[in-house]
């Protein structure tokens, strides 16, 4: 089972790329667009768009860098570590869970961290993969995409964001306690 | 909010830095002028004018960990340093800090000067009889704000960090933003955005259901589900600039877009490629177990998400950020 599900996410992330670009080009040229120019043209804006993003971007990761550099994170972890145990979430992985919304590199290696001292196939193994995997790294997001078209004023979306990570780590503790425990 | 959360993690980085660095301070970790004890055992003795000697620096682990108060290593210390005398009698030590350098000295050394490098004030040095082995008592360099220093380093750091991210966006982004407008123009996206009309009417009430930000927007959830990244992003963005489009207050972010981000937040993913990979290299039996559990987390933190943000935008406040 776990062979076949590795080799067809490869076969997955092989095939669907050139799927789409075959899909797309050939779906203009029935069409009759001109699909060179068309092209071209829809390309242009790459550069501005990348550019765009860097204050915002530099922002975000300039304060997030702070925060993980000072030990302001083993600060919280002691702070909360006697409320997970009420969860049914092990202090492990607290840790995974306070850096997945912050930082897409921090949390994966917090995630090999884990498994290397723990085993893949633990419960916390096991907790931290599915947490890796039941979120993004919500702030890198929101800095991007809003960077894209020059968003000051982010009105709800902070809160909504950080809702549905709280959502999706209580639901990781919650499933893997449930299947595994 | 974002503001505050931006300001609170600069704020609380710089003083948990400063109270780390104090508490340092306090309590010596390094042993910042403290002598510590040990033998070199002497490779080669010095030879014409200059007063070098090369050697390895060596140390029970009981030793280093009495020392430094905690248990720092359980293995036997073995550190090549070269000693060299000026002419006015004082000594001074270098260790080349290297990937066997015990792993506290390793530490010492990114706070020191130089990472490769950890130097030390020889306070007595003596030769034995026979020429191979040596006393010697070092007060190593002085290590301080290391958190400091840290903070400010990462600040650095992660800005450089960002410009590659954005630079780096630059092609992929081109390149997709290209096969979408041919896409756009072939009338590709507009059968996609008919399918799917019933669920997106509801989740963007705001976005008429032919604009092109709903095509943008399901290929981009289309790319995230299938777990391709590259192209995600991009996808991502280029919806972004259609419900810009729509923007009456343009630099405020309309409801479509939080609702759009908290998909995108949420992400679901129907394999978690990443973490299977990650379980697989560390030696699962079943890497891919953790593809349901991701589905059910993923899944609450999305629908959560997209709950949030149809609640949250009839708050008073979020609506009058709104008003032109």
């Amino acid at each position: 089972m776990g062979e076949f599900l590795k080799n067809l996410v490869e076969v997955i992330s092989f095939i669907a790329i050139p799927l789409m670009f075959l899909l797309f080009l050939g779906w203009g040229l029935i069409k009759k667009v001109k699909v060179y120019e068309v092209f071209v043209e829809g390309a242009k804006d790459g550069f501005n768009v990348a550019i765009r993003i860097i204050p915002y971007l530099v922002a975000m990761l300039a304060a997030i860098g702070i925060f993980r550099a000072s030990g302001a994170m083993e600060l919280l972890i002691t702070v909360l570590a006697p409320v997970t145990g009420l969860i049914g979430m092990p202090p492990e992985t607290l840790p995974m869970a306070l850096m997945r919304p912050l930082s897409g590199s921090g949390s994966l290696g917090i995630m090999t961290e884990l498994m290397k001292v723990h085993g893949p196939d633990s419960l916390i193994g096991i907790m931290a993969s599915t947490m890796y995997g039941s979120s993004e790294t919500t702030f890198y997001v929101l800095a991007v995409y809003f960077g894209t078209v020059s968003i000051k004023n982010t009105r709800h979306a902070v809160p909504t964001g950080i809702i549905a990570d709280v959502a999706g780590m209580l639901a990781a503790v919650w499933i893997v306690n449930l299947l595994f425990r | 909010m974002l503001n505050y959360i931006w300001i609170g993690l600069i704020l609380i980085g710089l003083f948990v830095a400063v109270g780390n660095d104090i508490i340092d301070e306090v309590q010596n970790p390094y042993r910042n002028g403290e002598p510590f004890v040990s033998t070199v055992l002497l490779k080669k003795a010095p030879s014409g004018i200059r007063q070098t000697w090369e050697g390895d620096l060596v140390a029970p682990p009981d030793y280093f960990n009495g020392f430094y108060g905690t248990q720092r290593t359980q293995e036997p210390i073995r550190q090549p340093a070269v000693i060299s005398k000026s002419a006015d009698g004082t000594a001074s030590l270098t260790m080349n800090i290297t990937d066997a350098s015990p792993a506290w000295w390793r530490e010492m050394a990114k706070s020191a000067g130089s990472k490769e490098r950890l130097l030390g004030r020889v306070v007595e040095f003596s030769v034995s009889e026979d020429q191979t082995s040596a006393r010697v008592q070092v007060v190593l360099e002085s290590i301080r704000f290391v958190k400091l220093k840290a903070v400010t380093q990462a600040a650095l750091d992660y800005a450089a960090i960002a410009v590659n991210i954005a630079l780096g966006l630059i092609g992929i982004m081109a390149l997709w933003l290209g096969m979408m407008k041919v896409a756009e123009e072939a009338g590709l996206l507009q059968v996609l955005t008919r399918i799917l009309t019933p669920v997106t009417k509801r989740l963007f009430p705001d976005v008429p259901p032919d604009h092109p930000a709903v095509g943008a927007i399901i290929m981009n959830i289309a790319a995230n589900m299938l777990g391709l990244s590259n192209a995600a992003t991009p996808l991502g963005l280029k919806a972004m600039e259609e419900l810009n489009k729509l923007n009456p207050k343009v630099g405020t972010a309309t409801n479509a877009m939080v609702t759009f981000l908290a998909i995108n937040t949420g992400g679901l993913i129907l394999l978690p490629a990443t973490a299977i990979a990650v379980r697989a290299a560390a030696g699962s039996s079943n890497p891919g177990i953790i593809i349901g559990t991701s589905i059910v987390g993923a899944g609450c933190a999305t629908i959560a998400g997209i709950a949030a943000s149809k609640l949250l935008q009839r708050l008073p406040r979020y609506k009058k950020a709104m008003e032109v």
